[in-house]
């Protein structure tokens, strides 16, 4: 599992000039690679690959972003999104493949 | 100094929340949740079947038996639905696609105990009652092996 590199300058000034989201994780399904209280910077605009840390909307509740990473993108373009705790979380083994236009962008950096 | 400007600048922008939740309080599953209410069922069925009514004419013997028997009967219907809601849980939550791989029967084991737990409440089968704990054992097997843990099978009566 890829960690993320804490930020640098050139991700803070993208983020000060708003090319970036900041993101507040909340809970500990992405431990170890994420806690609780971490903060992300996150890229909406980047291409999307196996691997990456995705911010997305959860597909069923409209109201609620999540953070994943991609294990599997299918013929059709959608996205499998795993916990890297894989015990007992919530994503795309319970709530299936998302689509594109649920992805909000990838996880850059750390900001903590 | 640089880090703490940097640092300052970062806190200044907007933030939004991501959730990594997991399902149930972070992996607090046990089927023993599941195995308490069986048992009582089990035991109401039995107690059930063992009442034995008053002779005619003893008013007060009878609404004695009256009040036993509803109370008997209304904690098993209570029972077995708790039972079938803790295994509901087990299987919709805990259980994941990949350990439908190892246990292909596991969802034929979970309707079939959920379907137990109704018919336990709609008859009085010691034969159902029997069955449904005895699902529950293969549902305690099934989740700690998957655990790749060792607990030993054990009941509170």
């Amino acid at each position: 599992m890829g960690e993320l590199p804490k930020a640098g300058w050139k991700e803070t000034a993208l983020l000060l000039f708003d090319l970036r989201t900041r993101y507040l994780v909340e809970g500990d399904s992405m431990i170890p690679t994420l806690t609780q209280g971490d903060q992300v910077s996150v890229d909406r605009k980047a291409d999307i690959a196996v691997g990456d840390i995705v911010v997305a909307k959860h597909p069923f509740k409209k109201s609620v972003t999540v953070i994943k990473r991609v294990r599997e993108i299918d013929e059709n373009g959608r996205y499998f999104l795993i916990s890297d705790n894989l015990e007992d979380s919530n994503d795309s083994r319970s709530f299936g493949y998302v689509s594109k236009t649920h992805i909000l962008g990838i996880a850059t950096c750390l900001l903590n | 100094m640089l880090n703490k400007l940097k640092e300052t600048l970062i806190n200044k922008t907007p933030i939004e929340a991501a959730e990594a939740h997991c399902d149930g309080p972070c992996g607090v599953y046990d089927p023993s949740s599941t195995r308490v209410p069986a048992e009582a069922v089990l035991s109401m069925t039995k107690k059930i079947l063992d009442l034995k009514k008053p002779d005619d004419g003893d008013d007060k013997a009878y609404a004695a038996y009256a009040n036993t028997l509803a109370r008997y009967i209304s904690i098993k219907e209570e029972q077995a639905q708790i039972a079938k809601d803790e295994s509901l849980i087990l299987w919709t939550d805990y259980f994941k696609p990949e350990h439908l791989e190892k246990y292909p029967d596991l969802t034929d084991l979970f309707w079939k105990t959920a379907k137990l737990c109704s018919a336990c409440k709609q008859e009085v089968s010691l034969e159902h009652a029997k069955e449904l704990l005895s699902n529950v054992k293969k549902i305690h097997e099934m989740f700690w092996e998957s655990k790749g843990r060792d607990v030993p099978w054990y009941t509170a009566s």
